[in-house]
C-alpha cells in the first residue's frame, strides 16, 4: 500500500500540486492572500508535496528534523494555522480521490488506502500545530514579563512620601504584585504616605476595590498610610452604587491634592522660593 | 520543655518589647501574661512591640497579639506595633486579620515618636 501511495504521488506530482493550489486558493479568504504571496505559496506547497513522498521513503531522525524545519518555516511565513492544517486535509483528499479515480485498488482495500495516507499526513499536522502552539506560548509568556515589568511601580517621590501610579485592567494576578511591591517598596524607602494613582485604571469593579482595600489595609499593618488618588467622577458612580465601603482609605480626585495631604501629614509644604517671574515657576520643600 | 520568655523592657513610662523568634503557641500566652503584670506593675501608658525579625505568623499569634493590644488598652497603654513585614502583612490580609484600630510604624523609632503623639507629649 505504502509504494503505491509512493509511486502515485510521484508520477502525479504535478497535476496535484496544481488541483491543490486551485482548491487552497478557493478556500483562502482574503486574510489570508494578503499574507501568502502566489510564489511563494506554490514553492512552500511543492516543498510539502517533496516532504510528503520523502516521509514515505524514510522514517528515521533527519525526517522528523526537516518535518520541524518545515513547520518552523511555515510558522515564520505567518500562515493561520487553519489554513495549513486544512491544505493537509485537502492535500490528503485529493491524493485519495486520485487513487480511487485511476482504480489502483479494489473497494475493500479503500479503508487501507486511507489509513495509509493518514499515517503519512497525521505526523506533519501534529508537528505543525505543536510548533505553532510552541511560538504562540513562547510570545505569550515574553508578553507577560514585559507586562509585568510595566506592571507597578513604586516611585519615592520626597522623604516619607512614594506615589505607585497604575494604568491598566487589574486582575488577581496584578493586584497580588501589586500589593507585593507596594508592601516591600514602602518598606525599602520608609516611605510614611503612598499614593495610589488609579487615574489609568479604566474600571474599578468590586473585585478592584477589594483589592484596593486589601492593598491599603496590608499597608497600614507595616505601619505607613495610603492614600487613593486619582478618582475620576464615573469612578465614584461605580464606587458608590456598587456600595463599595472605601471610607477605611483616604481619598482624592487628584494625584495634585493627593501630594497636598500627604506633605501635610509629613508636616511639610511647598513654598514660592523668590519672586513669582513668568518662565520659574520651581518650588521647593 | 521551658519555654523562652519573651525580655520586656522598660523605658520612662513606656515597654518596649522586640520579638526576635518565632513564637510558638506557649511562649505567646506566656508573653501576654508577663506583658499585662508588666504594664500593672510600672503603670506605663505606652507600649512598643517590634516584628521587625519576625517573617512569618499564624492565625493564633495574630488573634493573640490582637488580644493582647485590647487587653492593654482596657488597662489604659497604648500599644504600638512596629516593623511589620511584607510577607507578614500580606498573610494577615489573607487570613482577614486586619487588625483594625491598632496603630503600627515602620520602624521602632518612628513608633516611639507616634506613641508620643498619641500620648500627647
Amino acid at each position: 500500500m505504502n509504494s503505491l501511495i509512493i509511486n502515485y504521488i510521484d508520477n502525479h506530482k504535478e497535476h496535484i500540486l496544481n488541483l491543490w493550489v486551485e482548491k487552497m486558493k478557493e478556500k483562502a479568504d482574503e486574510r489570508v492572500l494578503r499574507v501568502v504571496s502566489n510564489q511563494v505559496f506554490v514553492g512552500t506547497s511543492r516543498e510539502f508535496v517533496e516532504m510528503v513522498t520523502s516521509n514515505l521513503n524514510d522514517e528515521n531522525e533527519e525526517y522528523s528534523e526537516r518535518l520541524r524545519d518545515f513547520a518552523e518555516k511555515v510558522v515564520k511565513l505567518g500562515w493561520p494555522i487553519s489554513f495549513v492544517t486544512e491544505g493537509i486535509q485537502v492535500f490528503s483528499n485529493i491524493v485519495f480521490d486520485g487513487i480511487k479515480e485511476e482504480k489502483l485498488v479494489t473497494e475493500e482495500d479503500e479503508m487501507k488506502l486511507f489509513y495509509g495516507i493518514y499515517k503519512r499526513t497525521n505526523p506533519m499536522t501534529n508537528e505543525i500545530v505543536n510548533v505553532y502552539s510552541t511560538t504562540w506560548e513562547r510570545t505569550v509568556s515574553l508578553q507577560k514579563i514585559a507586562l509585568q515589568e510595566l506592571s507597578a511601580p513604586l516611585i519615592p517621590v520626597f522623604d516619607g512620601i512614594s506615589v505607585m501610579p497604575l494604568i491598566g485592567a487589574i486582575d488577581t494576578e496584578r493586584a497580588k504584585q501589586i500589593m507585593e511591591n507596594l508592601l516591600n517598596g514602602v518598606v525599602k524607602h520608609r516611605s510614611e504616605v503612598v499614593l495610589i494613582d488609579i487615574t489609568g485604571v479604566p474600571v474599578v469593579d468590586t473585585m478592584v476595590a477589594h483589592h484596593i482595600i486589601q492593598a491599603a489595609d496590608a499597608v497600614r499593618l507595616v505601619g505607613s498610610q495610603c492614600m487613593l488618588v486619582g478618582i475620576r467622577p464615573e469612578i465614584a458612580q461605580t464606587i458608590v452604587s456598587l456600595g463599595i465601603n472605601l471610607n477605611q482609605v483616604t481619598t482624592k480626585n487628584t494625584l495634585k491634592k493627593g501630594m497636598e495631604a500627604a506633605l501635610e501629614i509629613m508636616n511639610k509644604k511647598m513654598i514660592q522660593v523668590g519672586e513669582i517671574s513668568e518662565d520659574s515657576n520651581i518650588k521647593t520643600i | 520543655m521551658k519555654s523562652v520568655r519573651i525580655p520586656i523592657l522598660k523605658l520612662y513610662n513606656c515597654l518596649l518589647v522586640s520579638i526576635q523568634w518565632e513564637l510558638d503557641d506557649q511562649t505567646a500566652l506566656q508573653f501576654q501574661e508577663d506583658l499585662l503584670h508588666k504594664i500593672h506593675e510600672t503603670n506605663a501608658n505606652g507600649v512598643v512591640i517590634d516584628l521587625t525579625s519576625i517573617d512569618f505568623i499564624d492565625s493564633f499569634i495574630a488573634k493573640v497579639l490582637g488580644d493582647v493590644i485590647n487587653m492593654s488598652k482596657l488597662m489604659g497603654a497604648k500599644v504600638v506595633i512596629t516593623g511589620i513585614q511584607p510577607a507578614v502583612a500580606i498573610t494577615l490580609i489573607e487570613l482577614g486579620i486586619s487588625l483594625n484600630d491598632v496603630l503600627t510604624s515602620l520602624d521602632l523609632e518612628k513608633g516611639l515618636e507616634k506613641l508620643k503623639q498619641e500620648l500627647g507629649e
